[in-house]
């Protein structure tokens, strides 16, 4: 009795199981492919375009500072105005800059790290932006606060954390799973079921991680389309009108330059690496720069006051709030981008075995229980006919 | 689950398809970002500033010494943020000769008084700066919207342009909260 009330409920969990990813499963495989591609989009940029390689010259060459690839970028386009510079993770990068010509036009230059040359700009497909943007909210222009596509495509972690709970649940000893062989002998639906198993034990981690971070991209936007904020990062105020000076001849005050601006960060925060630095935006902001702290998951960063001097405020990792700690090492962990090309190779290779579990899934399913289910429509076609003319005397009588 | 729907219920043609076809409706979802790919590369195109300053630009507005273009980043009405109220963004671009001297450009409904009040600063380079206007819900329709340019010398400098020029569709917008 005991034991058909447990096979029973597995049989349930097993029903929820396979009919968890369905009405979705197209969806899913889309965003885990596009979610795959992604990961290493930079990289695919890096393979396809030299121009966002940093080739060293000869053996001997070394990389320029940030004032020394500003001044650089000045002479080799004195009318254009450059608004950030940063080095992308990895050293195999090109320097990216932000700049506008007097057209008004704003590319992103990649800038060689080692002569300052310019060399190439972003295409007008940026196929890195793009596929993260189909990965990330299905393309749905953020007009009102969050886009919904970034709901429908946060939504998924619900389901994909459903699955992963209940597929533990249905595969019996699944501990035992992490070397059983794939049978090729017994036709394509043994096949695609032992490769969805065993692909499903390597990935627990992987899936867990994914389905709780895309989770929190969920709640990410049902907090920030409420206006809920539970970020300890100061609002760095504009700089104060008495300490920008004024000059009687009219001509703009000189700002102390950018290696000046991170040797003083630098100082008065031991330990701070610079990664990217933001020039001011206007005449009353600061020099903004940061990079990651020892917890590579999180970025530090300080403004200094180019006039003053001072550091006017900083945010490091040691003023982050304990539940800031999880939440702000969810993106990274989703993305895979905190520890150079293996980490990204790792959720690369994940990525792919994930959007072969979807795709196994989903031929398991067509196979077995859609089959199951037309039979059961059949199955019941007869029964219901004849119910019905049970049905009409009953009703017929008083 | 659903086997013990179709069991107590009569199947019928229109039901049998459903039943069949339900679960690959969600192939469809592919159409969306289909549909919206124009609108991406548009935006995309918009940002890197390759299709202009923005919408319905006032040209050579002459501020003082300096001549400044102006325009809407879109063409809509001000977009709601949560208790802070509705705002709009504005583009400027100072011309290219006369970038000199201009340390803050600003920008405000009605003439403000003097530079601490002058509203938001426009963040960005002279050839192409940002900033986003709070629009109180009360404006008139027919107000002005002010640019103040402070020289580093300490001096300000004023000109207007008519919202109704600037921005239709915010116009449009205040004429019909008008009633609230």
């Amino acid at each position: 009795m005991a034991r058909q009330i447990k096979k029973s409920k597995s049989k349930l969990w097993f029903l929820v199981h396979s009919w968890l990813a369905l009405p979705i499963w197209f969806f899913v495989l889309i965003v885990c492919f596009t979610g795959m591609l992604a990961v290493v989009s930079q990289e695919i940029v890096w393979l396809a375009n030299p121009d966002v390689r940093a080739s060293q010259p000869d053996d001997n060459a070394e990389r320029l500072s940030f004032q020394q690839v500003l001044s650089a970028l000045n002479k080799a386009e004195p009318d254009m105005a450059v608004r950030f510079i940063s080095q992308p993770d990895g050293s195999h990068f090109a320097l990216e800059a932000a700049v506008t010509y007097p057209d008004g036009t704003s590319p992103t230059l990649y800038v060689n790290p080692y002569t300052g040359a310019i060399q190439g700009k972003t295409p007008d497909f940026n196929f890195q932006a793009f596929t993260r943007a189909l990965h990330g909210w299905w393309l749905v222009p953020f007009t009102n606060g969050y886009s919904w596509g970034w709901y429908l495509v946060s939504l998924l972690g619900l389901p994909m954390l459903a699955s992963l709970v209940t597929g533990l649940v249905v595969y019996k000893k699944f501990w035992r799973g992490f070397f059983k062989p794939v049978r090729t002998q017994h036709g394509s639906r043994i096949f695609w079921g032992d490769l969805h198993r065993l692909a499903g034990v390597w990935s627990i981690w992987f899936i867990a991680v994914i389905s709780i971070t895309g989770t929190w991209f969920l709640i990410q936007a049902i907090l920030g389309d409420n206006h809920v904020t539970i970020s300890t990062e100061p609002i760095v105020p504009v700089i104060a009108r008495e300490q920008v000076p004024q000059s009687p001849d009219g001509n703009p005050v000189p700002r102390i330059d950018l290696d000046e601006a991170a040797r003083i960060a630098q100082e008065a925060i031991p330990g701070l690496d610079i990664s990217f630095i933001t020039l001011p935006a206007t005449a009353y902001s600061h020099i903004s720069m940061g990079g990651r702290g020892w917890y590579p998951l999180m970025f530090q960063t300080a403004e200094v006051n180019p006039y003053t001097r001072n550091v006017d405020s900083q945010f490091l990792l040691g003023d982050r709030s304990t539940l800031e700690f999880v939440t702000e090492s969810m993106r990274p962990l989703h993305t895979g981008d905190f520890g150079g090309l293996p980490i990204k190779l790792i959720w690369f290779f994940f990525g792919l075995v994930l959007t072969l579990m979807v795709l196994s899934g989903l031929l398991i399913w067509t196979k077995r229980t859609a089959q199951a289910t037309a039979a059961a429509l059949k199955r019941s076609e007869r029964p219901a006919r004849v119910r019905r003319h049970e049905d009409t005397p009953v009703e017929a009588q008083p | 689950m659903s086997q013990t729907q179709t069991q107590t219920l009569p199947p019928s043609g229109l039901k049998q398809w459903w039943l069949k076809w339900r679960f690959h409706f969600n192939i469809l979802l592919i159409l969306i970002p289909l549909g919206f790919m124009p609108k991406y590369f548009a935006d995309a195109s918009l940002f890197r500033g390759d299709s202009g300053l923005g919408a319905n630009v006032v040209k050579d507005i002459q501020v003082d010494r300096w001549r400044l273009d102006l325009a809407e980043l879109r063409d809509e009405a001000p977009r709601a943020d949560g208790p802070a109220g509705h705002f709009k963004v504005f583009n400027a671009a100072l011309c290219q000769t006369c970038t000199e001297g201009a340390k803050a450009i600003y920008l405000r409904i009605g003439k403000p008084r003097n530079l601490r009040a002058a509203g938001s600063i426009f963040f960005g380079s002279p050839y192409r700066m940002s900033t986003s206007l709070p629009i109180p819900p009360r404006t008139r329709p027919d107000a002005e919207i002010w640019i103040t340019i402070e020289g580093w010398d300490g001096s300000m400098h004023q000109a207007s342009v008519p919202l109704a020029k600037a921005s239709p569709a915010t116009v449009a917008w205040l004429e019909k909260q008008g009633g609230k």
